[in-house]
């Protein structure tokens, strides 16, 4: 926006603003299906790049739920309400909102039917649905279940059910949580999940233990959260690998019981946080390969298996990129100015990407991984040289420093977020 | 600043209309993920629109070879080459603060 604005005030002292500022035919027809992190910042920053094309947001919900700090809902440190966006800020821009969903992409005739029984029509359509779950990869495991084990992998009703089974539990309670292997949302989620949990219970329930059974032998920031562990939790959290029999098989809500190859956890709280796939549209639109994600070129992620559909954050397979909200952010802003460029038939520039994400182990202490991107032989790739995670020698004051980071980022991602 | 950019912005006009979405060049556009376009309450991230390319090519110069501190700062620097610095500080120095 401030582009243009710039760009506005050049051209007012050139006195070529009436021109500019005339009535010009549409620019074309994006459609953007998903309003998340990524869907929201591509419709809005498509609008603002180029005001001339028409951009429909298609996303049911009114109110988004924000996933990054909802594990802080969890440990009592935020409401939940603090994680909950509008799209005013999107209509405000000019972008249309249908407040529906998308039920079929026709690739070929570049049409999106909507569950309201509408069509749209686009020039470019971009795809951000996000991630479902795998519903058939974890015996036990369905959508009944989760309301007895929940996941609390997508932010709403169902961090509200575990902070209130957290809270109902006796001291003393075991907690049971599950990570599936890679890949799915937020690498460190779990981690920061089980530290946050450790933080509430050595207030609340300091007999409580969390045993965390993971189906990969390494993760995310992994020393810096055993390192913190250690510091801060000590005997509260036991991580159990791949290799030591993690793998979680399967599940039995009734009695709360979590079976690996190793035996079975019965659990005064069970977290299961259950394998994941593109959503499903993705799969119905043809940009899904058998993985279950949507494979993309580095330029414009634009789908190499539906051409004229771009597909952003959680569903896209982004090479070396996480799936984070702020990945999704850098994604959508890249992509909605590649777009521009290809609707007005010019080649997009090779971008380059940031990714920074932050993890807490304690309201006061943080830490972060961060990565450079950019195309090299056909994916996103990291910058050598370049990201890490945080120091593991945490001297001045680091750890607090970076938590107030972690804030600081939150309110400025949602901020460019949703406007 | 303006004396460049002017030059850059009518020949833009001339060429290739209004619409100039990709003269953000590589990178810059991902900053704005922590270093907000807008003024926003209670952030400890500064920002960096508007500020003076010639700081902003200090502060990434600095973070990338370490001497001065960082807790993430220096391992972003380090993506970054100084053609591509320049460009990404003179762009945000072209901003309205």
């Amino acid at each position: 926006m401030t582009t243009r604005r710039t760009f506005l005030k050049g051209a007012a002292v050139l006195g070529l603003t009436p021109a500019i500022a005339s009535a010009q035919p549409s620019a074309g027809k994006v459609v953007v299906i998903g309003g998340g992190f990524a869907g929201a910042t591509a419709a809005r920053t498509l609008k603002t790049l180029e005001p001339k094309l028409d951009v429909t947001l298609v996303e049911p919900n009114a109110v988004y739920t924000a996933c990054p700090f909802s594990n802080s809902v969890l440990a009592n440190l935020r409401e939940i309400s603090q994680q909950e966006f509008r799209y005013d800020g999107l209509k405000r821009a000019g972008v249309t909102v249908a407040a529906t969903s998308a039920t079929a992409v026709d690739a070929t005739a570049k049409t999106v039917a909507l569950a309201d029984g509408n069509r749209l029509s686009y020039d470019r359509l971009v795809m951000s649905p996000g991630i479902d779950f795998n519903w058939g990869a974890l015996p036990g495991y369905d959508e009944a279940a989760a309301q007895k084990m929940p996941h609390a992998w997508k932010a709403g009703a169902q961090t509200t059910l575990l902070r209130n089974q957290l809270q109902a539990m006796d001291d003393g309670g075991l907690v049971v949580m599950s990570a599936p292997a890679n890949p799915y949302r937020c690498p460190p989620g779990p981690y920061e999940r089980a530290s946050l949990i450790a933080y509430w219970m050595k207030i609340w329930k300091p007999k409580s233990k969390l045993l965390l059974l993971d189906a990969k032998d390494a993760f995310s920031k992994q020393r810096l959260f055993q390192n913190g562990w250690a510091e801060l939790y000590p005997g509260m959290i036991e991580w159990v690998p791949l290799s030591k029999g993690g793998k979680v098989t399967s599940v039995a809500p009734a009695t709360l019981t979590l079976t690996t190859e190793f035996g079975s956890h019965k659990a005064a709280v069970a977290n299961v946080i259950p394998p994941q796939r593109a959503g499903a549209i993705a799969g119905q639109a043809g940009v899904a390969d058998r993985t279950g994600w949507c494979p993309v070129e580095p330029v414009a992620f634009e789908s190499t298996l539906r051409p004229g559909i771009h597909v952003l954050g959680d569903a896209a397979i982004m090479g070396g990129m996480p799936k984070s909200a702020f990945a999704a952010n850098a994604q959508a802003k890249v992509c909605a100015a590649a777009i521009v460029e290809l609707l007005a038939g010019r080649k997009p520039q090779d971008p380059i990407l940031i990714n920074t994400c932050y993890s807490l182990l304690a309201a006061d202490y943080g830490i972060s991984v961060a990565g450079v991107y950019r195309p090299d032989k056909g994916q996103l790739t990291d910058v050598p040289g370049a990201g890490g995670v945080s120091a593991l020698e945490a001297v001045g004051g680091l750890r607090g420093q970076e938590a107030l980071y972690a804030a600081s980022w939150f309110r400025t991602i949602t901020a460019e977020t949703f406007g | 600043m303006s004396r460049v950019l002017l030059p850059v912005l009518a020949s833009a006009l001339l060429l290739a209309g209004p619409a100039q979405a990709a003269d953000a060049p590589p990178g810059a556009s991902s900053c704005t993920g922590c270093h907000a376009t807008t003024k926003i309450a209670d952030s400890v991230i500064p920002r960096i629109a508007g500020r003076k390319a010639a700081d902003i090519v200090t502060f990434m110069r600095e973070y990338r070879s370490g001497a001065w501190p960082s807790s993430v700062m220096g391992r972003i620097a380090k993506g970054f080459d100084d053609q591509q610095t320049n460009a990404i500080a003179a762009w945000f120095a072209a901003q309205s603060e």
